[in-house]
Formats: C-alpha cells, structure tokens, sequence
C-alpha cells in the first residue's frame, strides 16, 4: 500500500485545532457580553449628568462608581481568559466594548469623581493611560510579553468618546444655569483637539474618529459665542 | 542674495512669496506631553507595519513565481527536473531573506498583531505544499511545514551575516563559523489559519496542474513508482473530502465558506477530466488544450 494523500493524524489536529477555536470564541463571547451589560448601565447612569445640577453629582457618582466596580470586575475576568491565548488574535472580539468601558471611566473622573487619596477628585481631571491601567489593575501598552492589556488604540478612541459626550453637557449645563462649566468643557476640548493633531494618523478608525472632533469643537465654541455675546461668561474666580 | 519681492497686479508687495515661513509652532498645553509620548509609540507601529507590508508582497510574488515554475512540470511522484529546481532553489533563498529581515518584528505579541500584513504566508504554504504533492505525491505536515518555513527564515540570518562577512576578508575564519544555521535565531511561525488557507489554494493548483498534464502529456498524471497508481483525480477527491469533514470555523465563516465552494468547483473540474479522458480520451487531438480562461472564475450560475 503506497502512502497516502493525507496522513490521517494531519485531520485530527486540525480538527481539534478548530474545535478549541470555537470554544475559545464561546468562552470570550460570553465574558464580553457580561462586560457589555455593565458598561451599558454606566452608560445609562452617566447620561443623567445633563440633567443633573452640578451640586448633585456626588449622589450620581455612588452609582456611577458602582457600575465601574463592576466593569472592573468583568475586565479582569476577560483578562485572565484572553492572556491564556495570543492577545492579537482574538483582541478584535472585546477591543469596542473595552473603549467603551474606558470612556465611561475617563468621563467619570472628570467630571469630578473617582477621587482617591492619592489623587484626589476634580472637575476637568483627565485619567492618562497609566491611570486607567492603575483602576483597571491591568498592564496597559504590553510590547515585551504576550498578555492582555489595554491598548493605546483603545485609550485614544475612549477619549474620542466622551468629548462628544462633554459637547452635549455644555449645552445642557447653560441650560441648567452653570455657564462656568460650559466654558470649561470649551477650554478642555479644544486642548485635547490640539493634542490630537500631534498625532501622526493613517488612514485608519482613528483618523475617522479623530476628524469628528472638530465637530464637537464648534458646538462648544458656538455655546461660547452665545455666552460672550450676552456678557454670561462668569469671571475667572481665583 | 536678492533683495526684491515679488508684487501683485496693483504693485504691492505679494503677501506670501517664496518659501512659506516655517510653521507656527504648535500650541503646547497640558497635554500636549502626553500626546506625543503617544504620538510616537504609534509612529513605531505604523512604520513597522509598513515594512511588514512590503516585505509581505515581495515574498507573494516570490510565491507566486515559484508555483508559475511547478506549472511547467509534467510529472507528479518524482524529484523536480533540475532547472526547475534551481529556479525554486534561488527563490526560496530571496524569500529566506526577507524572512529573516522581518523574523525579528513578528515575535510574541506581534505575531498575530500583524497577522493581516503577513498575508504572504498563505502564499508561502501554497507554494511549498504544491512542490512538496509534486515531488512525493503527498500532502506536507502542519508541524513538518512549520518546521520548514522556520528552517527558511533561519537560513535567511546566515545569508545576510555571510554577505557582511564577504565584505570583511580580513576574518575568513568568522565568516566560516557563522555559516551554521543559528537554531536560537528568531523564526516566523506559521498560524493554522496560514497553513488551511494554504491549503484551500493548493487545491486550485493541482486542479490547474492536472488540466495542463493531462492535455500535454495525453495521460491523468499519477505516481510512477510500482505499487503507487494513484492519479490526482483521486487525490482531488481525497483534498476535497478533507476539506468537507473539517468543522466549520466560527467567526469568519464567510472566508472560509468562499474558499470551500472555489474547492468544490476546483474538485469538479478535475473529476471531469478523468470522466473525459476515460470516455474519449484517445480522440483529443495531442497537444488541445483546453481553454483555462473561463475556469480560474467562479461561476455563480453554477
């Protein structure tokens, strides 16, 4: 009998190369879609900032927080679960809901919680990546080992996220008669718009979602033109 | 040194002649810092991906050059003829080169993080699955082809070190011990995904093979060697079973899918030709051959 084609063990381990894929998606698929729920709910809770006085945030953010916990949570399990395999291979199955994720944390700290001993809470503070790799306890920008960690994609494009979030809010907050914190969220999107112009981007979702800033930063300054023009604009107190 | 300037229609000085004044420079604010620590940890990226890219499509069409040279020859189960070997021989050692040139960027977590730059794999395991079937009539090992390509990109350091110590004649002796292939080098490895998609292709190459033997050579080519009579008809059929009895990939089930229904075509064209040249085989005229234009598309109609 001459050789075969095709060794009969080459089938095999194929076959159950493919099978373990499968699982591994399910496995993933599951974590995220968890993760998924509790970002949906920050979300959620987040979006009454435009209807809520400024004085009153410290009552959000006990929800807030909460949510995050929980967000903390699912991330570490999807931590321990993805770092079993080659981060960039199934890293496109969480790589949107972890944005996600991370922009509700960012916005959360600035809008002046999140506050610890350390590092207290503030209006305006922004969580740089080593931050958010601090409240999430996972490494951020891996390059020498492969494991899960967050991504400087992923930071970026959470940031991209709740500058349109801030856009909205200063419109509603001169509804709600804080006119300061319009101006503020003014002076902090046009900031990080010159920040992302130091980028050098490629043709890519960055630069798409990069080139939607401008956007954000006329509806500010349209909100700021409309202040100045009736003498709104509050003094700078010291 | 000039001391004019250029002037409008109406004789004043135009506003901007010549080269434009430098930039403003930008406006710094917090976190400008912070931005272009990020700017260039990106920049890092890009760039590398780029000379992935390039890299990647000089070994394509290096793969593709050495299936064009397993096309010409006629006969399956034996050594390649010599000329063809040669021509392969000398390929292989390109692509060993720029292998070797990229192994280093593709480690750990990059391997799959460039994964979609390093499409020339796919290419890669096509061409050597197809002249390992030519050659032995058998379809190569995912582990054995592993063991290849990183043999390939290992010989690839031991090329370029040989050519800078060419340059340095002074130490003959250093160039001697290097010669040695390096077996900490860093090698590419091949994913699953490079080896089945290979796969897919190789069938479209033995369907194009079979159709070219058959018509030149007036018989289905098959092994030569006493108990081995097996045709490639049979080996279609056995590849295409293969293919059907795997499960389904979840996740790109679109690609995968794709690629299976080309297979099936590839399969049906090939079992054809052994129906045609069972049925009327000695009337063909020696040399037809039939029209492959058409058959490299898939027809939806079908």
């Amino acid at each position: 009998m001459a050789t075969p084609l095709i060794d009969p063990e080459l089938f095999s381990q194929l076959k159950t190369k493919i099978e373990a894929d499968s699982l591994v998606k399910k496995d993933l698929d599951q974590i995220v879609d968890d993760l998924n729920q509790h970002v949906a709910y920050t979300q959620g809770v987040l979006s009454r900032i435009h209807s809520t006085p400024r004085s009153k945030y410290p009552e959000l953010f006990v929800q807030i927080e909460d949510g995050i916990k929980k967000q903390i949570e699912a991330v570490a399990k999807l931590a321990v679960t993805a770092s079993q395999h080659p981060y960039y291979k199934y890293n496109y199955k969480w790589t949107r809901t972890v944005q996600d994720s991370v922009s509700t944390v960012v916005l959360c700290a600035w809008l002046g919680g999140l506050g610890s001993e350390t590092k207290p809470g503030a209006v305006g503070r922004l969580l740089t990546i080593e931050d958010i790799g601090e409240i999430y306890q996972v490494p951020v920008n891996l390059k020498d080992s492969d494991a899960f960690h967050i991504t400087i994609e992923e930071y970026l494009l959470g940031l991209i996220n709740i500058i349109d979030e801030l856009s909205r809010l200063a419109m509603n907050s001169v509804t709600l008669g804080d006119n300061a914190l319009a101006v503020q969220i003014s002076g902090f999107i046009k900031d990080l718009h010159a920040g992302f112009q130091v980028l050098n981007l490629k043709n890519d979702i960055l630069r798409k979602r990069v080139d939607s800033i401008k956007y954000a930063v006329k509806r500010v300054e349209d909100v700021v033109y409309d202040l100045s023009l009736r003498n709104l604009i509050p003094a700078k107190t010291e | 040194m000039s001391s004019g300037f250029k002037r409008d229609r109406h004789g004043n000085a135009k506003k901007f002649d010549g080269p434009k004044p430098a930039a403003k420079p930008a406006v710094r604010n917090a976190y400008t810092p912070m931005f272009e620590n990020l700017r260039d940890e990106l920049d890092a990226h890009h760039d590398r991906r780029d000379r992935i890219g390039k890299a990647s499509r000089d070994i394509t069409a290096l793969s593709k050059k050495i299936i064009f040279s397993l096309q010409r020859v006629r006969k399956i189960d034996q050594d390649l003829p010599s000329d063809i070997q040669a021509e392969i021989d000398s390929r292989l050692t390109e692509i060993s080169k720029l292998l070797a040139s990229i192994a280093p960027e593709v480690q750990g977590i990059n391997r799959y993080r460039y994964a979609r730059s390093l499409v020339c794999l796919e290419e890669l395991v096509e061409a050597l699955t197809f002249a390992h079937y030519i050659k032995t009539q058998t379809l190569i090992g995912y582990d054995e082809l592993c063991l290849v390509v990183e043999d390939l990109t290992r010989r690839g350091t031991v090329f370029e070190d040989a050519v800078m110590a060419d340059a340095d004649e002074q130490q003959p002796a250093a160039a001697e011990a290097k010669s040695e292939i390096n077996p900490d080098a860093p090698a590419i490895s091949l994913t699953d995904d490079d080896y089945v998609y290979g796969l897919f292709d190789l069938s479209g190459e033995m369907m194009r093979f079979a159709t070219t033997t058959s018509a030149l050579t007036g018989r289905m080519a098959s092994g030569d060697t006493g108990d081995n009579q097996r045709t490639i008809v049979e080996d279609m059929h056995d590849l295409g079973s293969f293919f059907e009895m795997l499960p389904l990939r979840s996740g790109n089930r679109i690609t995968w899918e794709k690629k299976l229904e080309v297979m099936r075509q590839s399969v049906r064209k090939v079992e054809k030709l052994g129906y045609d040249r069972m049925i009327r085989g000695s009337e063909r005229p020696e040399g037809w051959v039939p029209d492959l234009s058409s058959a490299d598309q898939l027809d939806p109609e079908e």
